[in-house]
């Protein structure tokens, strides 16, 4: 047993996808002219009043339902005060009393094994609006003000940077799949704050650090792995850790201190008087029922198990719904899900990454895909004729039975044909057949290259190798 | 004398707005009044489109309140300059029955205080007798209304700030039910306590104007569609106070005589005891300020307002607010502060919120036994203006008996009862919830035992 034990708890904040904000009807958009999509309400004028958008609450909802919350029978806003530039009420109205869910928890894979994370729990609020600095002066953009913000905090399960990496990503499918998020860490759709303390193993909990604002899984897991490191070397030393704020430079690959418990703010909740408990009734329920879907690891352990996926294959098709959505829809079709798990994850991902396309946006329906399967494995076309085909399918969106025509690319299997090329080409390469009557194996492929020219690409390459062994006796 | 307050809205106001020769005539009046009384802050009739029952009536709107295009001052140097860019839901309806905005009226300091006294347009005087205070902190609105520069105001009430100052200038003051009328424009002070409110200078345009602003509002979800639960007055059983200390000899005796008028008229009296009336004051002022340090934490002079120099953004909002808010706003906030902190949350607030539930409950019991509750509105008459009248604190614990009803989330109505010398003196009548109906009908029975006069210098329009 190692002498130290770290624990690491999460809290992350997503953007709801909801079309409004969450107390007024402004668009709940970014990147629009600074200040367009205000209102009085989102503005916190005097006199005005927020109104819940139901949208938002459902969406928050069915995340506590995928993370096996306890749904709140009456879920409360709170005012939680304190001033800042961006927060135009200065107070945020947020949940702390009774949060939409609480008591949760979330499997995730690290690395093969499956670890339980607890959710403490999970509460919606409103975001702040955006600070401009410049020479001038600093500017205000209140667009993101009043947008839709779910916070997601789990209890202290996590070990390493790794497995924190490993939930961030794996958190990330979720939303996606639940389509409540576009989880964009960039944009900040997504964003992520660790808590870790360090102590000697048996002893739980010590003295937390908070690393804020980190805009990537793996700048999370660097920063959470430097911060074990630092506090373990101060506890050898004898030192203390200071509860305070840290800021991840990613320039120095370091953690540095940004504010200490002593500027700690006094939130002074109390029950938003504005809003009455949120109460959802049985309708409200079976609607949040109705949009769960099977989540991501849940998919990938059937993929393997009942489909025969390698796991690899399974997390590549996994990690994104539409993917998986587009797979299934695949087998439905007829296709040998071995064979399509290839056919997705080789070569028509390759395809789609040159062309920078989604496969559920292109024109490579999944009847268009079965389809190409089964000319290939019905030997009707060979693998190059294939490539080519999905090359202009996404390029053309048309079916691949009609570009297979028009371009002449069905395999000639008349045998005859064939051997009458076979003959022609030993005629012509009298070295190359003696080479062969020797036992030297080499020139087949030359052989088959010249048949396949010969032939205009259409041969079976398959069966010209069969033929020529079978003509030389090999 | 005549009976000149039971029929709604007087023809002369109707379409008054739209006559420019009637609507000068009553401009002159208005400004003759407005040197005793100062009860506007704005005199700006708005736009009307002419039609509906209430067509080209002038009405005066407390300064809390929102309409676009007009000032929101709430009677603070904080909101200096500050236009505001959209309507109030009750101002909205009143629009559609075609009733117009005449201007806006003095308060308290958003809304806090008893005396009108307390604004940064200066103080206004009551019209029986400018020597006095108008009440408040709806004050303005319950002058205007008292010296017929308007027939009706909106003000609002979170302690008793439409009550007071209507028994206070001798005018009918609703405070309706908690929900029954949005509170979407009406700039928050104490949220779960306050509610729209009407001054009216008889009893049936205090009904007709409910009926217009009443009802749900998307826009405000605590509130909730109307329905009357007043039912049919069978038991005609009022309850009064059994043992009333505190009263001024003059307000005690309006309140005996009140007593004996609804015996007169037919009402079996119920005496009982509010055993909680003694902790209403401090559960709300507990309550209201805690809520009140958030709702005014939003004046910054980042966005709007008055805006003070400073060193960078935290020395400018410090100052901003240091200057911008009065005395009482800045005592109300760190009363709410200090209240709201870490550690003393369940010692201060979770009580009040306890003792606020029991207040509900002993109301409830009351109104099983009888159909209403007769209470003073305020124990003293109009006080003097200045240091020869109430202090703030004096004026604090005489909110007692008009708060319990903010607590409890029921409707009041102060009417008319009686003078104490040169001024009036009102009286409150309490029903349960979305009972309104009750207390109209009461206090227009009461007119046959009581008739109220006008101040003097009062002129209908003609």
């Amino acid at each position: 047993m190692s002498k130290y034990q770290s624990f690491i708890g999460l809290e992350i904040h997503i953007h709801l996808l909801t079309a409004s904000k969450v107390f007024c009807d402004c668009a709940s958009r970014f990147g629009d002219e600074p200040n367009t999509n205000v209102c009085p309400v989102c503005m916190g004028y005097p006199g005005v009043l927020p109104a819940l958008n139901e949208e938002a609450m459902f969406m928050s909802y069915l995340v506590g339902k995928a993370l096996n919350c306890t749904p709140a029978e009456s879920a409360i806003f709170d005012r939680k005060n304190y001033f800042y530039p961006d927060m135009t009420k200065n107070y945020q109205i947020s949940q702390f009393h009774s949060p939409v869910g609480t008591g949760g928890w979330f499997d995730i894979d690290v690395e093969g094994q499956v670890k339980r994370v607890r959710i403490h729990d999970i509460h919606l609020e409103e975001d702040a609006g955006k600070m401009i600095h410049s020479a001038s002066g600093s500017l205000l953009d209140y667009n993101r003000a009043g947008t839709a913000l779910l916070e997601i905090v789990t209890e202290p399960d996590l070990t390493t940077g790794e497995d924190a990496e490993a939930f961030l990503q794996q958190f990330r499918s979720l939303v996606r799949y639940l389509g409540v998020c576009d989880g964009n860490m960039e944009e900040g759709s997504l964003r992520c704050d660790g808590n870790i303390s360090v102590n000697l193993t048996g002893k739980g909990l010590g003295t937390k650090t908070e690393i804020k604002n980190v805009n990537s899984s793996k700048f999370l897991r660097l920063a959470l792995n430097h911060e074990i490191r630092r506090q373990k070397k101060l506890l050898e030393r004898g030192e203390k850790v200071v509860q305070e704020t840290r800021l991840w430079d990613e320039a120095s690959a370091r953690t540095e201190s940004m504010r200490s418990k002593e500027s700690a703010h006094d939130y002074r909740y109390f029950p938003e008087p504005d809003l009455p408990p949120f109460r959802p009734d049985e309708a409200f329920l079976s609607r949040v029922d109705g949009a769960m879907t099977e989540l991501p690891l849940a998919r990938r352990t059937r993929f393997v198990e009942e489909l025969g996926l390698k796991a690899v294959q399974a997390e590549l098709l996994t990690e994104e719904k539409s993917t998986a959505d587009y797979f299934e829809a695949v087998v439905a079709l007829g296709s040998e899900p071995q064979n399509a798990a290839a056919w997705i994850t080789g070569d028509v991902q390759k395809y789609l990454k040159r062309r920078e396309e989604e496969i559920a946006s292109s024109s490579l329906s999944p009847e268009r895909l079965a389809t190409l399967i089964r000319l290939v494995d019905e030997n009707r076309i060979n693998r190059n004729g294939a490539r080519e085909v999905l090359e202009a399918v996404l390029e053309e969106d048309r079916d691949p039975e009609s570009i297979v025509a028009e371009r002449g690319l069905e395999q000639e299997d008349n045998s005859e044909e064939l051997a009458a090329l076979v003959d022609k080409i030993a005629a012509e390469n009298p070295q190359a057949v003696e080479q062969l009557k020797n036992g030297d194996m080499k020139p087949i492929g030359f052989f088959v290259g010249q048949i396949m020219r010969a032939s205009g690409g259409k041969a079976d390459p398959q069966a010209v190798q069969a033929l020529i062994r079978d003509r030389f006796g090999l | 004398m005549k009976n000149t307050r039971t029929n709604a809205i007087p023809a002369s106001w109707r379409g008054m707005l739209d006559d420019p020769r009637r609507a000068a005539a009553h401009r002159s009046y208005v400004d003759e009044w407005e040197k005793k009384i100062n009860s506007f802050v704005q005199i700006d009739p708005r736009p009307g489109n002419g039609e509906g029952a209430l067509a080209g009536v002038p009405y005066g709107v407390k300064d809390n309140i929102a309409v676009k295009g007009l000032g929101l001052s709430c009677g603070s140097k904080i909101l200096e300059g500050f236009i505001s860019p959209y309507t109030a839901t009750a101002v909205e309806r009143l629009e559609a029955t075609g009733a117009r905005v005449y201007g806006k009226c003095n308060l308290d300091e958003f809304g806090m205080g008893s005396s009108c006294e307390n604004s940064v347009h200066g103080a206004s005087s009551n019209p029986w007798d400018p020597a006095r205070v108008p009440g408040g902190s709806s004050g303005g609105s319950a002058a205007a209304v008292a010296a017929g520069l308007v027939p009706f105001a909106l003000g609002s009430d979170t302690g008793g700030s439409v009550r007071q100052p209507a028994s206070f200038c001798g005018v009918y003051g609703l405070k309706p039910t908690y929900g029954a009328v949005s509170r979407y424009g009406l700039v928050a002070y104490a949220s779960s306590l306050e509610s729209i409110g009407i001054l009216a200078g008889d009893v049936d345009t205090c009904r007709q104007v409910f009926d217009s602003i009443k009802g749900e509002d998307p826009k405000d979800q605590t509130s909730v569609p109307w329905e009357d639960r007043s039912g049919e007055s069978s038991s005609r059983r009022i309850a009064v106070l059994e043992d009333l200390s505190d009263l001024s000899p003059g307000v005690d005796a309006v309140y005996r005589k009140s007593l004996e008028g609804f015996r007169e008229i037919g009402w079996e009296i119920v005496p009982v005891r509010l055993k909680t009336l003694d902790y209403v004051v401090p559960a709300y002022y507990t309550i209201a300020t805690a809520e009140a340090s958030a709702n005014l934490a939003r004046y910054t002079g980042i966005r709007y307002g008055y805006r003070a120099e400073g060193e960078d953004h935290a020395d400018m909002v410090r100052n901003t607010r240091s200057e911008g808010f009065g005395h009482e706003v800045k005592l109300r906030i760190l009363l709410g502060t200090y209240v709201l902190r870490s550690g003393f949350q369940d010692q201060y607030y979770g009580r009040a919120q306890r003792i606020r539930t029991l207040i509900g409950d002993e109301f409830s019991k009351v109104f099983q036994g009888a159909e209403m509750l007769l209470m003073p509105t305020f124990p003293v008459a109009a006080f003097p203006h200045g240091e020869s009248g109430m202090d703030a604190f004096q004026q604090k614990l005489a909110d007692k008996f008009t708060a319990a009803a903010n607590l409890a989330g029921i409707p009041g109505l102060s009417i008319p009862a009686g003078m104490d010398g040169n001024v009036p003196v009102g009286m409150q009548l309490l029903a349960p919830a979305f009972c309104e109906e009750r207390l109209f009908s009461a206090a227009r029975e009461f007119l046959s035992v009581y008739e109220p006069a006008r101040c003097p210098g009062f002129k209908e329009p003609s």
